[in-house]
């Protein structure tokens, strides 16, 4: 767990803040959600432990308090339970999608469906295997936070956001240079 | 031709920046290889049996003299001399180092170009026709479209890491020369008075390919207005990201999931995500628009022709004939034959030069040498630009027909001359053993030992079209799947042997071949072709190509002869014996 994420604003810049979440991988489960490790206070559960537990009044009540958000699996179909996440809106103020490994693209997709298709206004983080090299991409397609693999060097990470000034098609922070242009 | 505005320009140029850090990480170690890979790949950037290979884009095969000296100029500088056109309109370079490649992208910035995207899991340089904007049959030139798609998966940020690669073909001709059904994503341009107040619209068909499970593409969708493109795209290509297999690298691509899924209920998918995407208010932002048109568009008006009359083949022999010797004029009739192609515009044709020559350099192989002359004749004869096809030609498509002899005279001191496009020497074949770590046999010697057996221009002109395509493994880069005669080399035992499919064709009756039986030796390859070919000269009604006798006779013939002295040839003779 990386204490240390990139946090980058949609009209923000990127900057390193806190980890205030543990992500929870929703194992051991024994009716409510796990001890946080010492300086987090805040959890985000897997979508799949969310939807069999969401009605659990503890839950809800931690929810309430701010504390828990969810992340999407890769292969979580989030068009599927679009009720859930509707409601969901209101309660979690983080929500993460996962990426097994740095070279699985459908959290991209989820990332922009959340933005696209669910109008999700809050955070979405990136987690799992993520790289540096993943950033640029993610930053685009709506995720607003990075919760880097451990080994990953923040400072050069910080960087890569400055790398290019133009984009060729349009994605959830800007419009394509070329219509400008035109 | 497109020339890149600051916006191109400031991207490639970034891109440049971006890819030295990512080698320097690399060199440093704070960047595991594994995990450098799929970067380098999306780069062009392969690590194959003897070096690195750099594979730089030619979007929709469009280049011009300048860039092709660039390209001579790396060839000579970074590589051995040569490069490599392949059946992607890209062309790749053996021999380069790692730590230079930075060095030769941005060397290839100066003039334009780039080897962004041309391989990885991502959505690879975008092909067409390479008689585009000139062909006689065009009825909509297809690259403004093309440009523009070109554009809009740049570095697209949500399909960086699909499941597999994805290619794109576009056309907008009544013969289909870019083997549209076998991609990923075909896209076939129209425009018809009833359909979208007679606006440009594209026909989209999704799942083709060729390689282990080939597959021609469904029609999914037609009439798509062009400007709503990047949204049903967009949908098409959401779909299969996240519903892709990953489990299998040999059921990944697109057609798996349009296999399992079937046409119907894929294409229902999409119209499900594009409705969505299009009925957002915000995201119709995404539609191209007019004058993102205009911007492109106009980089694809003619360039400056003269007005001249058309010459037919006998006007242009018999003005001919008084300048050349008797040898001269043979190879002069037969170039005007087969490699001359006739043109939109009254005077003027398009000259194919073949990379083809018999037995002395591999299919698509270009030297540095050749690349500058090349560059010098489009200079001189074809408004300093040319093209690349997928066989592996270049082609001047610009030429005034009475400039014909005094190209054809140049070129042949270069070697470009050979008269054998469409023949049977023609071959389109992949680097397979000699240079690439996935082949299970060598392709190239195939080639060479084919085009060595058949090199009587009188005879392969008798025979007419016929393509033969070799692929040193599954993978099938040689397109063997849809060459009238297909060669695949396969690994038995740790021994290479070639497969032989017949019945495959590219073009608008495009088919998969099939496999005649079990597989020869590679000395035993050039008396197969000549079974098969000694077969369909015996079985052919007048001018009846090789592939309508195959379809009219179906295999049996040709199997029956292709195996009658199977066994002839033994083990041992066969190893190395064209190695
Ligand atoms: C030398 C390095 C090369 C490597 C490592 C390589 C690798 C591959 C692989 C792995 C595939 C299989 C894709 C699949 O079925 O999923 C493939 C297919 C293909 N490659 Fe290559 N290739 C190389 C060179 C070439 C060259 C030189 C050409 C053109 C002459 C080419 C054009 C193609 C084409 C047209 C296909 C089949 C397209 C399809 O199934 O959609 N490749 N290549
Ligand atoms: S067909 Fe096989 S051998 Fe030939 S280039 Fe492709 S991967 Fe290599």
């Amino acid at each position: 767990m990386n204490k240390q994420i990139i946090s980058f604003p949609k009209d923000g810049k990127p900057s390193l803040i806190p980890n205030e979440w543990q992500v929870w991988d929703g194992e051991h489960d024994e009716g409510g959600i796990p001890d946080l490790e010492h300086g987090m206070h805040k959890v985000l559960g897997p979508f799949h432990w969310w939807i069999t537990r969401y009605k659990n009044p503890d839950i809800i009540h931690r929810a309430n308090q701010g504390e828990i958000g969810v992340w999407f699996s890769a292969d979580d179909d989030i068009l599927k339970h679009a009720d859930i996440i509707e409601a969901g809106k209101s309660l979690w103020p983080v929500v993460g999608a996962h990426f097994p490994i740095f070279r699985d693209g459908r959290s991209f997709s989820t990332a922009a469906l959340l933005r696209d298709r669910f109008a999700w206004q809050g955070e979405i983080r990136a987690i799992g295997d993520v790289l540096i090299d993943q950033l640029l991409q993610g930053a685009r397609v709506g995720f607003d936070a990075f919760e880097l693999r451990a080994d990953q060097n923040l400072d050069v990470a910080l960087k890569q956001f400055d790398l290019f000034s133009v984009v060729t098609q349009n994605s959830w922070r800007d419009q394509r240079a070329t219509i400008a242009a035109s | 031709m497109y020339k890149y505005d600051h916006i191109d320009q400031t991207l490639v140029d970034q891109r440049v920046i971006q890819f030295r850090d990512q080698v320097e990480r690399r060199l440093n170690g704070t960047l595991a290889e594994e995990e450098f890979r799929p970067l380098r790949l999306q780069n062009g950037l392969y690590h194959q049996r003897h070096a690195y290979m750099l594979r730089v884009a030619i979007p929709y095969g469009l280049l011009n003299a300048k860039q092709l000296r660039t390209l001579a100029l790396i060839a000579d500088k970074y590589d051995r001399g040569y490069g490599h056109f392949t059946t992607r309109q890209n062309i790749q370079f053996n021999w380069v180092e790692l730590e230079q490649t930075p060095d030769i992208l941005a060397e290839l910035a100066k003039v334009e170009m780039h080897a962004i995207q041309t391989s990885g899991n991502c959505i690879r340089n975008i092909t067409s026709d390479a008689f585009a904007g000139v062909a006689a049959d065009e009825y909509i030139d297809p690259r403004p479209i093309c440009e523009l798609l070109r554009q809009w998966s740049t570095l697209h940020p949500e399909f960086a890491h699909l499941p597999r690669k994805f290619k794109f073909a576009i056309n907008g001709a009544k013969e289909d020369r870019t083997v549209l059904l076998c991609h990923d994503v075909g896209i076939e341009l129209k425009k018809n008075p009833n359909t979208n107040n007679g606006e440009l619209t594209a026909d989209i068909y999704a799942g083709g390919g060729m390689g282990r499970t080939p597959i021609l593409g469904s029609l999914i969708k037609s009439h798509v207005p062009w400007q709503i493109l990047p949204s049903f795209l967009t949908a098409l290509l959401r779909v299969y990201n996240r519903f892709g297999r990953r489990d299998n690298l040999y059921k990944a691509r697109i057609k798996i999931l349009v296999k399992a899924l079937g046409p119907e209920e894929f294409a229902r998918q999409v119209e499900g995500e594009w409705n969505q995407l299009h009925n957002d208010i915000k995201q119709s932002k995404d539609n191209f628009t007019q004058a993102e048109w205009e911007r492109v568009a106009k980089h694809f008006t003619k360039p400056n022709y003269r007005a001249l009359t058309a010459l037919s083949n006998e006007q242009l022999q018999s003005h001919a004939d008084s300048k050349l010797n008797s040898s001269e004029k043979i190879g002069f009739t037969r170039w005007l034959e087969r490699n001359v192609k006739p043109h939109q515009v009254p005077g003027y044709a398009s000259a194919i030069l073949s990379l083809k020559p018999h037995g002395s350099a591999a299919p698509g192989d270009a030297t540095s040498t050749q690349m500058n002359a090349i560059a010098d004749l489009a200079d001189q004869y074809s408004f300093g630009e040319l093209r690349v096809t997928h066989e592996q030609n270049l082609v001047l498509a610009d030429v005034e027909q009475a400039e014909l002899l005094n190209l054809w005279r140049a070129a042949k001191n270069y070697n470009l001359v050979l008269p054998n496009i469409g023949l049977l020497t023609d071959i389109i074949a992949c680097p397979g053993g000699d240079f690439c770590s996935l082949a299970n046999a060598k392709s190239l010697p195939i080639a060479k030992a084919i085009q060595e057996r058949f090199d009587d221009l009188d005879y392969l002109h008798d025979l007419g079209d016929i393509t033969l395509n070799i692929s040193g493994c599954i993978n099938s880069c040689g397109h063997h799947h849809v060459g009238n005669i297909g060669v695949l080399g396969v690994d038995k035992d740790g021994e290479e042997w070639y497969q032989i499919t017949l019945g495959g064709d590219q073009g608008n009756d495009a088919s998969i071949g099939k496999v005649i039986g079990p597989s020869f030796y590679a000395n035993e390859i050039p008396d197969v072709m000549s079974s098969l070919i000694n077969t369909y000269v015996e079985q052919r009604t007048a001018d009846e190509p090789f592939i309508d006798t195959y379809r009219r006779l179906g295999v049996a013939p040709f199997k029956e002869a292709a195996y009658r002295n199977n066994g002839k040839h033994s083990k041992e003779s066969s190893k190395g014996a064209i190695a």
